[in-house]
């Protein structure tokens, strides 16, 4: 059924009464499809005008598919989760609530009807039924799907496995450990692989317009349609994750009268790894990036493990990240010791700007109206012989949390002695911010616990944050101030281990046996 | 093979993985529904100067805009307190109070009608906190007081004398699903409500009163909820009634589903508590006085704060036995949405104020607060009556206190702790143990009643319907094995149909840990009579059947799906062939049965008597780990041991203690309401306000519970579970106490929950300066 989709409706652009017929755009592929196009459980749909500006999940809602359900409309509770194949890839589990459809031409897409295979329950939503995965059962759809999502692999499951890939999905009822007990009793190898049953949708290689009630979304295939297209509506949004955006709408009642969206400019979605360098196209997903640095850079693999849900991962993009401007953006003191710069492509060409100067205010940018961020350079920094990297997020709660401080400690060290420091914080003013008072104080200082006390003092001085909802003034400042102590202690010092009932944090999972009044069981999480 | 004692799956398991479990909003719409919504008071107090809907009529979409004066009555409450404005009238008394509600076609226009209506409020002063309240003497209901024994002496002659405030914050239920309702018109001007509510009959009350029906041209029906955790006990009513009004009206089809943001800013959560403590206790750490004064949140109206309230006074001895005690309650009104019920309705906020004062007296004297808990534990014939005169009877506290130290290894882990701390640079650790005694019943007598309707078909298949509602906690999975083990027959042969109060009048909300016990009681009670029925058909057909056997009732058994003669088993009758044969001899195959708890009896302008048909027990013992630097903590261990009696589904239990265990540590750790200073709420989605998540699950997390079938006076000897084990995650906050005292120099450490790891690092914070200010003075007093 896939890459079979035969409607072709999509006319001329100038032949149509548009508003964006003025402009004229010449157009490489001489169409432009004027819907988009995928399947939901298999099922081939074709959505064009008003409609295609629906979220997935209104949309699968008023189509009487139910299971999907919306909570808090905002990509934090997974109660909406649905999996999406983009062409030939993999399932990934995405957040229906805030996904428009326009984000999802060309795209396979798996509900919670849709996981098992008629009467024949899929494995995870068996062992869900036996160990008791359900309680109320309003988190449940968007758990199964999670779930299953996990077992396409056809990797056994570990207990870390298990609750990374569950992180964006929120439960009140269950208290998570039948449901860590019943993903871990799935046998995942012997699981049915839906994207055998699912095949991916072939891309046509179109560019999509859709206009309706005085919008218009435009996803072009090449990357200069694209930039006429900025240059034409400066003001237009450009739509990529969603993970925003989608947010935006739900909430804000935002509604733009141009979206442009490059998830259809394949270069944008490479990666490449240069000498000692990443380069992430704009479509890059977080979830790709992650993999990009699990061994180039362990320590931003750190922090993106814990940045956010797998749903917000797979939408959400570096470039995203970095264009939302953030004071509190996870990726972002990284990017700033570490000296990464942005590609902007605009109608006068191609420049590159440092991530650090990208930012002139609280969201305002070095950014021209015509201009897009194409790519990001990331260089590769991590800890080394005489190089010391550590990040640090503190948010209320560890995982799937927005931050309340974020901290990048670069430090050269050479004999004992602090060479260079690199120091970026984020969440103690309207941007994230180097701090250069502290980085002079430290350089050619001991490395002595003594050195850390007195540079918070002077880090607290050079800051200015707000109480906000996520943490008071001083609660920050004093986070500036100890983040140093913890980084030596940390970067320096050995850790006194740990030791839980004789058992050491990373044991392997031991399943609790049913029944009553058996005997205490120990399970085991991560470190 | 009896139905019950086994873990058959939960009742709508298959239904919930699928996707097909249908929720109200799930409901197909119907033809000319629309849309409710309402506009609210954007002020926390203030008069109405000016309400103009005008502007909002003539938007396309806009069906109908109504006011208070549209109502037949507008006052109500839960209690006897009928201080409730469905909408308000001159007065705004929270943000959140609906003004208008809105009746539309769609919900672009019930926007664009929220934008148009121009309302303004001259703003009067509000009360945000629990001392302005005390300070203005501003109080919902009277003050109570329980009191045993001379408070006065026994601290006139205290070897010791602890005090403090310990305070405890507000939280949001956050049920996935928010509060919905779908109301149609009917003939006769009759209504019938699909509502989200724990509480069906109370929504079908109100809902008459409301619109000046009689009570029998309301039907509610609730087919399931997606959570409720009492937040839709009382406070499902108003969107019921606001699409009830709709409907009435208009006489169309009306549908209100709350967005998570609004029902987060709208609905009240559990009530935050202030109380001042005083303890009095011996060199041996033998509790001799207790004076606590509790003080509540109870929000802008009553709602069900003097029943929270009062189980809280009734819970704060919690595991032990003190002589001299007073306790007073106190319920304080303030400018936010009325605080309501919330899974332990108050015994969280009475059994914390005791487990603190618990772990000071052991931080005081350095003794291990294992034992100090054992010493002052009830007894089993003496030291054995609460402060309110009820006998704790069948008490397993001892047993359970003995046992959690030993299988959590308490001693020796404490003394890890203790060596670990003084090691570590970067983290902390922190040990505590808990107990908790839950009272199971209403405290309110005459709501402790319940109904059922058994109904038998031809094909001995069989249908329960009662008054309990199913959110979750697998209600109905309980009693579908409990009529299938009454009966005789395989549970797989019952289905529990959706509560509707056309099938069971007059039934008192699913709350108080009590829907099983009660509800599956009132089935049972139908079953039996249903079943004796039988037995004498089946006497009179294996008589019939079997030559020399003469008919004999008292010897007729069914089981596994087969009537038979004790004295001939080998004839039987399938259970199906007995229902037929019943019917063709003209047996009635339907009873409806009645439950009322025996023995209960609380006066509660004294605040005295037995409330409680029993207590559900349990311990715990939990370890943390903070980081020192940013106030982080996570739980590395958590051990629970109940004494649930003897449990009907062993695997839905196991769900509740896990489950509720969960809600107690978001309430004492990360889940904190912030609000602006005009009263407005700031954490009102998941983004800002922290359920727990999947990875704060305890690394090492042991659940169990004790072997009991004495508990006798209930439903197969079982224990209710839904909110006891709540009141586990108190161990929690002991232990976050614990490792605080670590650093907190010769003081006793104190900190007010939520734990979040903010307020940890401010203490932590303040400990270091204290010490580091003063290290002499310090060395002095040890």
């Amino acid at each position: 059924m896939s890459g079979n989709c035969t409607r072709t409706s999509g006319r001329p652009l100038s032949t149509q009464h548009s508003v964006l017929s003025t402009s004229g755009y010449p157009d490489e592929s001489m169409t432009i499809r004027d819907h988009i196009r995928f399947t939901i459980n298999g099922r081939e749909k074709s959505v064009g005008g008003r409609a295609a500006f629906l979220t997935l999940a209104n949309y699968l809602r008023e189509q009487g598919a139910t299971g999907t359900k919306v909570v808090c409309a905002e990509g934090d509770c997974g109660a909406c989760s649905v999996l999406v194949r983009h062409g030939s890839g993999d399932f990934m589990v995405v957040n229906s609530c805030i996904q428009s459809l326009l984000q999802l031409d060309g795209c396979s897409i798996v509900t919670v009807e849709g996981i098992a295979d008629g009467d024949s329950l899929h494995p995870v939503q068996q062992s869900m039924i036996d160990h008791y995965g359900s309680q109320c059962g309003y988190c449940t759809p968007g758990f199964v799907v999670a779930m299953a999502g996990l077992t396409e692999a056809g990797q056994p499951l570990d207990e870390q496995a298990v609750k990374d890939g569950l992180t964006g999905n929120l439960c009140r009822c269950t208290g998570y450990e039948p449901i860590v007990k019943a993903a871990l009793a799935t046998n995942a190898a012997a699981a049915p692989r839906l994207r055998d049953r699912y095949p991916g949708i072939e891309d046509d290689h179109r560019s999509v317009l859709i206009e309706a009630d005085g919008r218009a979304f435009f996803a072009p295939i090449s990357l200069g349609e694209a930039i006429r297209f900025k240059r034409d509506h400066a003001t237009a949004t450009i739509l990529q994750g969603g993970t925003d955006v989608g947010v935006w709408v739900n909430k804000r009642d935002f509604n733009a009268p141009a979206m442009l969206s490059l998830a259809k400019i394949n270069e944008l979605g490479e990666i490449s790894f240069e000498e000692s360098r990443i380069v992430v196209g704009a479509n890059v997903s977080l979830t790709e990036f992650e993999a990009a640095v699990r061994d180039t850079i362990p320590e931003l693999h750190g922090i993106l493990r814990i940045f956010g849900s797998p749903q917000i991962k797979n939408a959400g993009t570096l470039v995203g990240n970095i264009a939302n401007g953030s004071p509190i953006a996870d990726t972002l003191p990284y990017l700033f010791v570490a000296g990464a710069e942005l590609e902007l492509a605009g109608a006068g060409g191609i420049r590159r700007v440092p991530v650090e100067r990208f930012y002139r205010g609280y969201k305002t940018f070095d950014l021209n109206p015509d201009e897009i961020i194409t790519r990001v350079v990331v260089p590769v920094v991590t800890t080394k012989a005489d190089r010391v990297l550590r990040l640090y997020k503190v948010s209320r709660r560890t995982d799937l949390d927005i931050s309340a401080f974020t901290a990048a400690i670069l430090l050269r060290v050479d004999e004992g002695r602090i060479a260079a420091a690199k120091i970026a914080y984020g969440g103690v003013a309207p941007v994230v911010m180097r701090m250069p008072k502290l980085e002079a104080f430290l350089a050619g200082k001991r490395l002595e616990p003594e050195t850390f006390e007195e540079a918070g003092a002077i880090a607290r001085g050079e800051v200015s944050p707000i109480s906000d909802v996520r943490g008071s003034r001083e609660y920050r400042l004093q986070l500036c101030e100890n983040i140093l102590q913890k980084f030596y202690f940390d970067a320096f010092t050995e850790p006194v281990p740990i030791e839980i009932a004789g058992f050491r944090v990373g044991q392997a999972f031991q399943p609790v046996p049913d029944g009553p009044a058996g005997k205490p069981v120990l399970h085991q999480g991560r470190p | 093979m009896t139905a019950v004692e086994r873990k058959i799956p939960h009742d709508s398991a298959r239904e919930h993985v699928t996707g097909e479990a249908v929720y109200v909003d799930d409901m197909p719409p119907s033809r000319g529904e629309l849309i409710v919504d309402f506009l609210w008071s954007p002020v926390a107090h203030g008069r109405i100067r000016r309400l103009d809907v005008e502007p909002a009529r003539n938007i396309a979409g806009v069906v109908a805009l109504f006011t208070h004066g549209d109502l037949a009555h507008n006052r109500f409450g839960p209690s006897q307190i009928q201080d409730e404005l469905l909408i308000a009238e001159d007065e705004v008394r929270f943000i959140g109070q609906p003004v208008v509600v809105i009746a539309a076609e769609n919900r672009e226009a019930v926007r664009a009608a929220k934008a148009a209506i121009r309302l303004d409020i001259d703003p009067l002063p509000p009360v945000f906190t629990i001392d302005e309240a005390k300070a203005r003497r501003d109080f919902i209901g009277p003050v109570r007081k329980i009191a045993r024994g001379d408070v006065a002496t026994a601290f006139a002659h205290a070897e010791h004398v602890l005090q403090g405030v310990f305070k405890t914050g507000g939280v949001d239920q956050f049920y996935l699903e928010s509060q919905a309702a779908i109301a149609w018109p009917g003939e006769k001007g009759a209504l019938t409500v699909h509502s989200s509510t724990q509480n069906p009959t109370e929504v079908q009350d109100v809902v008459a009163h409301l619109l000046g029906l009689p009570a029998h041209k309301v039907v509610v029906i609730t087919k399931r909820l997606g959570g409720g955790f009492g937040g839709k006990e009382c406070q499902a009513t108003h969107p019921a009634a606001m699409a009830a009004l709709v409907a009435h009206k208009l006489k169309r089809p009306a549908r209100i589903a709350y967005s998570k943001d609004d029902d987060m800013r709208v609905t009240g959560g559990r009530h935050p508590f202030q109380n001042d403590y005083r303890v009095a206790f011996t060199s041996e750490g033998i509790i001799t006085a207790v004076k606590v004064d509790l003080y509540s949140d109870g929000g802008a109206f009553a709602d069900l704060s003097q029943a929270v309230m009062a189980r809280a006074m009734t819970h704060t001895d919690n595991a032990y036995w003190i002589p001299n005690i007073e306790i007073t309650g106190t319920v304080c009104r303030t400018n936010f949405p009325p605080n309501t019920a919330f899974r332990g309705f108050g015994g969280p906020q009475g059994v914390s104020t005791m487990e603190n004062m618990i772990e000071e007296i052991s931080l005081f004297l350095h003794k291990d607060p294992l034992e100090i808990r054992m010493r002052n534990c009830y007894g089993i014939e003496e030291r054995n009556t609460t402060p309110y005169g009820q006998i704790v009877a069948n008490n397993q506290l001892p047993r359970l206190m003995r046992d959690i130290g030993e299988r959590a290894d308490f001693r020796r882990r404490t003394a890890a702790v203790a060596d670990f701390n003084a090691k570590s640079k970067t983290h902390l650790r922190g040990i505590a143990c808990s107990a908790v005694k839950f009272g199971i019943s209403f405290n309110t007598k005459f709501l402790n009643q319940a109904n059922a309707l058994v109904n038998v078909y031809l094909d001995g298949t069989v249908q329960v319907s009662t008054g309990a509602t199913e959110m979750g906690q697998g209600v109905n999975t309980k009693i579908k094995q409990v009529v299938a083990a009454e009966l005789g027959i395989d549970a797989g042969l019952v289905i529990v149909m959706a509560t509707s109060t056309e099938k069971n009048n007059n039934t008192s909300a699913t709350a108080a840990s009590s829907g099983a016990d009660m509800n599956g009681s009132a089935a049972a009670d139908a079953c039996r009579r249903i079943r004796a029925r039988l037995v004498e058909v089946a006497a009179r057909e294996l008589a019939a059947r079997t030559e020399d056997l003469q008919p004999s009732p008292s010897t007729i058994a069914i089981a596994n799906g087969m009537a038979f003669d004790r004295r001939r088993p080998q004839h039987g009758i399938a259970w199906r062939d007995l229902v037929r044969a019943a019917y063709l001899q003209r047996v009635s195959l339907g009873e409806r049965g009645f439950y009322a708890t025996a023995g209960l009896d609380w006066n509660a302008e004294k605040s005295s008597g037995s409330p409680f048909l029993y207590f559900t027990n349990g311990c715990a013992v939990s370890e943390v780990l903070i980081d020192r630097f940013t106030g982080s903590a996570r739980v590395l261990r958590s051990d629970l041991l109940m004494d649930i009696g003897k449990s009907i589904n062993p695997g839905i239990d196991r769900g509740q203690i896990t489950g509720a265990f969960f809600q107690g540590l978001g309430w004492l750790t990360n889940e904190e309401k912030r609000y602006a200073p005009t009263g407005e709420l700031l954490t009102y989605s998941p983004t800002t306000y922290k359920v727990p998540n999947i990875q704060d699950l305890p690394q090492v997390f042991n659940v169990d519970w004790i072997e009991n079938d004495t508990n006798t006076l209930n439903l197969r000897s079982s224990k209710a579970v839904g909110e006891p084990p709540l009141l586990l995650a108190i161990s929690v906050y002991c232990a976050i106490k614990n490792a605080l005292s670590f650093v907190s120099g010769s003081e006793i450490p104190k900190i007010d929950a939520p734990c979040t790891g903010e307020e940890i690092l401010m203490r932590l914070t303040e400990y270091a300066r204290k010490n580091a200010r003063k290290p002499q003075e310090s060395a002095a007093s040890a």
